[in-house]
């Protein structure tokens, strides 16, 4: 890991960390996969050729956003539609800002790779490998791809496939991205206080999910949560 | 569609997306933070986790869902059980979809 308070006692090889990072982004392809298809399938419908579909998929990198997006493109106004999707994206921030400290001495051409795949679920999974002191700028890469991979072919068949392909659902994909969440939750939860945080974040978002949209309640209550634990003292 | 509005939202997005996660990244990691900065980053992993998870589990498809009969939070359970006990990330994954489906078709 390029911070030294993270760094592994035995360095294992590029090559090694990559492929433990694509191992470990395995569950996030699971639960791109069958969404790009389906964004693949709304995108064609909405007129987006399998070439423009797929670029933007490969391009973009953003579920939630590029539903958002292509739904506010339906009006005809691109300004509205990449304002809408910029709104949801503004989390992205917090996770760059997040993942800053431990990416010091990365190069920054790779800084740009990390940004490019960071996304709600890279992000969960490279920084629960960085508490652990396993990661390092070659695994989160490998996460990153595998995840880039998920997103992009999965749009291409379901751009490819229109309704040819069943409902996903069948296979249980709509509960991969909560069972993985579920999974780092866990992870993340290493004493009292992280359990008060998480706690406290869960009601405030639930009781917020009652009046704000989309992703807001997610990054009001982390917000609200993380000052609240940052004020009180231990 | 026209293939401008198709470009033009695809190239628009890219540009807003690589923006938001580069800038912090390239320029908060040159810089030694404050320990209550650092401190409060600290946090935001977990917290943003929670809220996520339970909004997913609880809210799902946009409906409160509070009862037992939710195979969302009843597939919860297992899934991070298999994660406590094996720290396998695909493990509680693959577990959480099968308890998932299990769920919603005893429920049906």
């Amino acid at each position: 890991m390029p911070n030294t308070r993270t760094t592994p006692a035995t360095t294992p090889s590029p090559a090694a960390s990559l492929a433990r990072g694509v191992k470990l982004g395995l569950p996030i392809f699971l639960g791109y996969a069958p969404v790009g298809a389906a964004f693949g399938l709304a995108a064609t419908s909405a007129g987006f050729t399998v070439v423009q579909a797929t670029a933007c998929s490969a391009m973009v990198l953003a579920g939630a956003g590029q539903f958002i997006g292509l739904a506010a493109l339906a009006s005809g106004n691109l300004v509205a539609a990449l304002v809408a999707t910029g709104i949801v994206n503004l989390r992205y921030v917090l996770f760059s800002a997040t993942m800053a400290p431990h990416v010091h001495d990365v190069p920054p051409w790779n800084k740009a790779l990390l940004a490019f795949t960071l996304t709600d679920e890279t992000f969960a999974i490279n920084i629960a490998d960085v508490r652990e002191g396993r990661a390092d700028r070659f695994s989160m890469l490998g996460v990153g791809f595998i995840s880039w991979v998920g997103w992009t072919a999965g749009t291409l068949v379901g751009a490819l496939a229109g309704g040819a392909i069943g409902d996903p659902s069948k296979w249980g994909v709509e509960f991969a991205m909560p069972a993985m969440f579920t999974a780092l939750l866990v992870g993340q939860i290493t004493g009292k206080r992280e359990l008060i945080a998480a706690g406290l974040a869960a009601v405030l978002a639930l009781a917020l999910s009652a009046f704000l949209p989309g992703q807001w309640p997610v990054v009001a209550a982390a917000v609200t949560a993380a000052t609240v634990m940052t004020v009180v003292p231990r | 569609m026209s293939a401008f509005l198709a470009w033009g939202l695809s190239i628009g997005m890219a540009l807003s997306n690589i923006a938001m996660r580069w800038t912090p990244l390239a320029v908060l990691s040159r810089l030694e933070l404050p320990e209550t900065v650092r401190r409060w980053l600290g946090y935001i992993p977990v917290t943003v986790m929670a809220a996520i998870v339970t909004v997913q589990i609880l809210h799902p498809d946009g409906v409160f869902r509070f009862d037992l009969t939710n195979p969302y939070l009843l597939a919860a359970l297992p899934t991070a059980a298999v994660y406590k006990f094996t720290r396998s990330f695909l493990g509680a994954t693959v577990t959480g979809m099968v308890a998932f489906l299990a769920f919603r078709y005893v429920l049906a």
